[in-house]
């Protein structure tokens, strides 16, 4: 008798308790509910599926096949500052919007950072990360202008190394290697215009050399000169991020790279001169009127108070990384 | 005596697994259908671009494609990079825009100056990767210029562009860094009476607001973070007030209590702007709410807006309860164009 009993409660309490539930879900089905975050992961997931779909089916269709695009080699030099992973993020930004980029990241250090390392993972860019330190004498010290020694020619010639150890001369040595410092600015433009370079292509950098743009000058689709502000008789008065040079002309010379032994603003030139002439320039950027990339440089942030309160031993969290 | 025992016995565990069976199921439903989605984000980063034309939202054009899969370096020469055909513009578009998505409203203050059209193309460069985002600009100018409406529009972003010029007792001097005239004020306003004027207090539309400077750098996920604000939302800043981040303090419930600087921390909301975004309904509800002009001492502009808005207790921390850092108050150096001389090198007539 009281076995029984306790099962009916047992029932009664199981039955009323999933009425209770269904009958607060009911109360509920017409609200708004706070599902917005699941959503959205949803949503991602849609476009995402949407997008795949629709790339297959485009593969299914008869289509002419499209010309293979030429890979573009960024060779960028890093080395650790307060902002360096900004830098990184908003350069990644940049690049992700563009098709067939390869990023080769070189840290001036005798090791890979974590911090570099786990920023290329999730970047979601094909990327190569190598790294070598700059010897202690080629180091601008603290104080020293930024222009006094040359700086990135050993993570730059690390990266040519790289290139031309791994890319095969006849493996359709299609592409392009370009220098991409982490504080310059590039518009997306820049990138087609550099993909089909033969030689060396060239176009204006804005906001270097003490002026607006430095760049070539072009008369009837060949370079003539260079407009610089600041000694124009360099065989190439150009920066760094004002030419790109093709993987072929790369893989051919294995013997030029960057002298950092050169005379300040001559570090372009070293690596240019005996690979092209001035005749035979490509100038890009419609015919060199156009800024798509500009020489900014970030400000070192004001660490006062940061100094004083680690002083103190309290610093912001160190753990956490900025 | 035995029987009438057992059978009791199985009955029990009879009536025991009825009843535990369902609940169990339904629990491991529940359970799944609530975590799956959150286990289905992938790790790369999915770029989905279509091409459409640039004022039409409603036609789609199915073009998509998808970025690539990161390559492991020192890979034999079969490497296993997974790369998909991308369809060959210059311009990228952003991403569709979706339905269920809040939109971000972006305010950026800009003006006139060398580095202008650069930090603007890198940033537009960042917001083409944010789905269903509306950028305010506003510039320090009388009229909308020419090279910001260039920009504006190759970008294919979804843009306002609107422009008031800071009245002259304002105006911070060209070089001096006074921070008691605060910068990009009038401009935050235009956009603040903008949407307002626009959207209307009685706008059910979902939406967050947040003010962006155009020399800032801002991570993708940022976005993401901002997007479920229900009142007012905050995370941490780095390099400002001098330290390598600023941020608020969170107690054990996820409430902010306070902040951690070293400029000031007694301020109502010591937050840098890049450091909070409100909900759109709460600018809409007070109409009233504006960053204060006159008066304000350095480091307060933000609290003359938030103060309107939101009590501590209310406001939402992200960026793992305030202890990722995913913005940087960056500032870009001033270029030096000594080599310009008095009547310029270069040609004016090509935009830098």
């Amino acid at each position: 008798m009281r076995l029984r009993f306790k099962l009916k409660t047992v029932f009664i309490l199981y039955f009323t308790v999933s009425l209770l539930g269904l009958m607060y879900a009911l109360m509920h089905l017409g609200q708004h509910c706070e599902c917005s975050e699941h959503d959205m992961t949803k949503d991602r997931t849609i476009s995402r599926l949407l997008g795949k779909l629709h790339s297959l089916q485009g593969h299914t269709k008869k289509e002419p096949t499209k010309p293979h695009l030429p890979t573009i080699y960024v060779i960028t030099p890093t080395y650790a500052r307060l902002v360096q992973k900004a830098e990184l993020t908003r350069l990644s930004q940049t690049f992700l919007h563009v098709p067939q980029l390869h990023w080769i990241v070189v840290e001036d250090s005798s090791q890979r950072t974590d911090l570099v390392s786990h920023f290329l993972e999730h970047s979601g860019l094909v990327f190569t990360h190598l790294h070598i330190p700059t010897p202690q004498d080629r180091k601008l010290q603290e104080g020293d202008p930024n222009w006094l020694k040359p700086r990135g020619v050993e993570q730059r010639n690390e990266g040519l190394r790289w290139l031309r150890e791994n890319i095969w001369v006849g493996e359709a040595a299609e592409g392009a290697v370009y220098f991409a410092d982490d504080d310059n600015t590039y518009s997306l433009q820049l990138f087609e215009e550099m993909r089909w370079t033969q030689r060396v292509s060239v176009w204006p950098v804005g906001l270097v050399g003490g002026m607006r743009y430095e760049g070539p000058v072009v008369e009837q689709g060949r370079v003539v000169r260079f407009h610089t502000g600041w000694r124009p008789s360099r065989p190439f008065p150009l920066d760094m991020a004002g030419f790109a040079i093709s993987l072929r002309l790369v893989l051919r010379n294995p013997e030029a790279r960057f002298d950092g032994n050169s005379p300040m603003g001559f570090v372009e030139s070293s690596f240019l001169q005996g690979l092209v002439t001035m005749e035979e320039l490509e100038p890009k950027a419609e015919m060199c009127t156009k800024v798509l990339v500009w020489h900014t440089r970030t400000e070192k942030p004001k660490m006062k108070r940061e100094e004083a309160l680690q002083a103190q031993g309290l610093g912001s969290d160190s753990k956490v990384e900025v | 005596m035995s029987t009438v025992l057992e059978m009791p016995k199985r009955r029990d565990v009879l009536a025991v697994v009825l009843i535990v069976l369902p609940w169990t199921l339904l629990i491991t439903v529940w359970h799944r259908s609530a975590v799956a989605p959150m286990l289905a984000i992938p790790k790369e980063r999915p770029v989905v671009r279509q091409q459409r034309p640039a004022d039409d939202r409603s036609e789609v054009q199915h073009e998509m494609a998808i970025a690539p899969v990161t390559s492991k370096e020192r890979c034999s020469p079969e490497r296993d990079i997974v790369e998909v055909v991308r369809t060959e513009y210059v311009y990228t578009r952003p991403p569709p825009w979706s339905d269920t998505l809040p939109t971000i409203h972006v305010v950026t203050p800009t003006y006139g100056r060398p580095v202008q059209r650069a930090e603007l193309t890198r940033l537009a460069n960042t917001l083409l990767h944010v789905p269903n985002l509306h950028w305010i600009l506003v510039e320090d100018a009388a009229r909308p210029t020419a090279l910001v409406g260039r920009l504006l529009r190759n970008t294919g972003l979804n843009y306002t562009h609107l422009s008031v010029e800071t009245p002259r007792g304002y105006k911070s001097r060209a070089d001096a860094r006074d921070p008691r005239i605060p910068r990009g004020t009038v401009q935050r306003n235009l956009a603040l009476r903008w949407l307002r004027e626009t959207l209307g207090s009685n706008s059910t539309q979902r939406g967050v607001v947040y003010f962006a400077d155009d020399d800032n750098t801002y991570s993708l996920e940022l976005f993401e973070e901002m997007r479920s604000t229900r009142t007012v939302s905050v995370w941490p800043v780095a390099f400002v007030g001098g330290l390598r981040f600023e941020s608020p303090r969170v107690n054990a419930a996820g409430k902010v209590y306070g902040w951690k600087t070293v400029f000031d921390p007694h301020r109502p909301f010591a937050i840098d702007m890049a450091g909070f975004a409100v909900n759109l309904r709460l600018i809409l509800l007070r109409p009233q709410a504006y960053f204060k002009l006159r008066g304000v001492k350095g480091g307060y502009q933000e609290s003359s807006l938030l103060r309107e808005l939101v009590t501590l207790s209310d406001l939402e921390p992200k960026a793992a309860n305030c202890t990722k850092v995913l913005v940087w108050h960056t500032r870009t150096e001033k270029p030096v164009l000594v080599n310009e001389g008095k009547k310029g090198f270069t040609d004016p007539n090509v935009e830098i």
